[in-house]
């Protein structure tokens, strides 16, 4: 891409001892990017989220955001980010309206028809002390109190967590169109499904290391395939299971589901010696590429 | 300095000010109703220099004496001094533990505004609660049937106040540059009934009668402000103090790791 980077990480690295913490991470992100961090608990999601918001310094390297130095220039990024923290929490006492007036105050110039527009939409409880909230609606409380101001660059740590699956279409929606303007979004989730939805690219992180970062179009492309296979009379898996690449046989009936990774030609010219009624491509989905950069084996390469 | 955050601050301080200050009034009101009583039959108590010491001379035959030891010497510093530490403690590493701070500070304000902010409202509380006391002993005072000027019982209050914030700061010091609510509160309280402890014993050994300087009360209640008015170096050194120790305190959350 020929346009600057919205955030662009060289060598950043947090050491908290052990192995844990983040390892020279390099990273671009463009504008108007819906950017997936995938990755299981510890693996270095939050740090990097908390390093690039200058909450925690880092151990080696450095960040840009809008191409503004995170250390340097923190404050003045801070006036043009949005962020959900990954356990959002905010004073118990107060009713989300204050606590959305406080945070519109320490900003500045946030306009209060874009706040109210934010609570319609997600159908936000406003006027309840938080204490009384369920989980579900302070999470509302933390998205809006990310999005309304307009911010260019938006940093969501989990952000569909405790959800409802209408509020959840309501927040995807709302990604597009913050995508859309050419604001950019660097979002972390446990929940693939909402990674494979929203996101243009994304990217895993094991152990604090980068595994791989491209579009989910490509992994797909190096993933593992499945194929469905209906033959006209059952057909012993095992005459399957031995070929070139292939990972998986599942047999239901005289259904063959074959697992396989590289070049199909093993499989199709195996399938000749059988009479086929029908063959139909399984799609294979982003939990089946996260698993496969979490196998020992590809983690080492 | 981040006026929002200190409106916010010192609008969650003020039932536990308010609360503290009305304590400080009906305490005193009581003490004052006792004294024509109690101060008749009690009198001067023959107790050792020491704990005379710690209760502002043991003096109940007079009511500037009876004041200076239920009011002045333990319970006035104790509830400021306290909620002070608490306040401080709670409204800087408390919400950072709480998650509170984090988010916070992803706004565009710096971590040593976010600090100068909370101090200020902790201890503009603070001065809630001293004012409470110094309407109480002027109430307590007339119902014991006076006896103390008013410009005397301001003194106290003046004292009252800078002692508190010192004692705040040290909470707000070591809250903001640990991020550890209850190793605060446990040092700021250390600090205070150490210093309680030493200010009363130290001068009875010869060899160690200089640590009294490094107790708060020292520079609290040494000069007796109910019988000669306010202590202006004393109030200094303990509004120095407090101001110092904030600085330290805007200084320490730059250096370290924001949790949350």
């Amino acid at each position: 891409m020929s346009t600057a980077p919205a955030i662009e990480i060289t060598g950043l690295s947090k050491d908290y001892g052990s192995g844990r913490g983040l390892f020279n991470l390099d990273l671009q992100i463009y504008p108007g990017e819906v950017f997936g961090f995938l990755g299981p608990n510890g693996a270095g999601k939050s740090t990097t989220m908390r390093l690039l918001l200058n909450l925690i310094a880092p151990t080696a390297g450095s960040a840009k955001l809008l191409g503004l130095d995170t250390v340097a220039d923190s404050l003045a990024i801070r006036r043009r980010l949005g962020y959900l923290p990954g356990d959002f929490a905010m004073y118990p006492k107060l009713t989300g309206r204050a606590m959305l007036e406080y945070l519109a105050q320490l900003r500045g110039g946030v306009d209060l028809a874009v706040r109210d527009g934010l609570a319609e939409r997600f159908n936000a409880e406003l006027d309840r002390p938080i204490h009384e909230l369920s989980t579900g609606n302070r999470q509302k409380l933390g998205l809006i109190q990310a999005f309304m101001h307009e911010p260019e660059l938006l940093i969501l740590d989990e952000p569909i967590a405790g959800l409802d699956p209408l509020v959840q279409q309501s927040f995807h929606a709302l990604l597009k169109e913050v995508s859309g303007e050419g604001r950019t979004v660097l979002l972390s989730s446990h929940t693939l499904s909402e990674v494979e939805r929203v996101t243009h690219r994304l990217a895993i992180l094991r152990q604090g290391r980068l595994v791989v970062v491209d579009s989910l179009e490509n992994l797909r492309q190096v993933a593992v395939q499945r194929l469905e296979i209906e033959f006209t009379t059952p057909v012993a898996p095992a005459e399957f299971s031995k070929l070139p690449g292939v990972t998986a046989v599942k047999a239901d009936g005289r259904t063959l589901t074959i697992a396989f990774e590289g070049s199909a030609d093993p499989v199709i010219k195996a399938l000749a010696a059988h009479e086929v009624r029908a063959v139909r491509p399984g799609d294979e989905n982003l939990e089946e590429i996260f698993l496969r950069y979490y196998r020992p084996d590809t983690a080492a390469s | 300095m981040s006026w929002p955050t200190v409106k916010l601050t010192l609008r969650l301080r003020l039932p536990m000010a308010v609360s503290a200050a009305v304590g400080l009034i009906a305490v005193q009101l009581a003490v004052g109703a006792l004294f024509p009583a109690v101060g008749h039959s009690i009198g001067k108590l023959n107790i050792p220099k020491g704990v005379a010491q710690l209760l502002g001379g043991a003096d109940y035959g007079t009511i500037t004496g009876w004041f200076r030891s239920e009011i002045a010497s333990v319970y006035g510093p104790l509830v400021v001094g306290a909620l002070a530490i608490i306040g401080a403690a709670a409204t800087t590493a408390g919400e950072e533990q709480d998650r509170i701070a984090a988010l916070v500070l992803t706004h565009p304000i710096a971590r040593s505004q976010l600090v100068a902010a909370k101090a200020l409202a902790v201890g503009l509380s603070a001065l809630i609660i001293v004012f409470g006391g110094w309407v109480g002993m002027i109430a307590g005072v007339a119902l014991g049937g006076g006896g103390i000027s008013l410009a005397h019982i301001t003194a106290l209050a003046i004292e009252l106040a800078a002692f508190g914030l010192a004692a705040g700061a040290v909470s707000l010091a070591v809250a903001a540059g640990t991020g550890q609510r209850s190793l605060a509160t446990g040092i700021a309280a250390a600090v205070g009934i150490g210093g309680w402890l030493i200010n009363g014993f130290a001068p009875l050994v010869s060899g160690l009668s200089w640590l009294k300087y490094l107790s708060l009360f020292y520079y609290y209640g040494a000069h007796d402000p109910l019988t000669r008015g306010l202590g202006i170096a004393d109030t200094a050194i303990l509004l120095a103090l407090a101001l110092l120790l904030t600085v330290v305190a805007m200084v320490g959350i730059n250096r370290r790791d924001i949790r949350g």
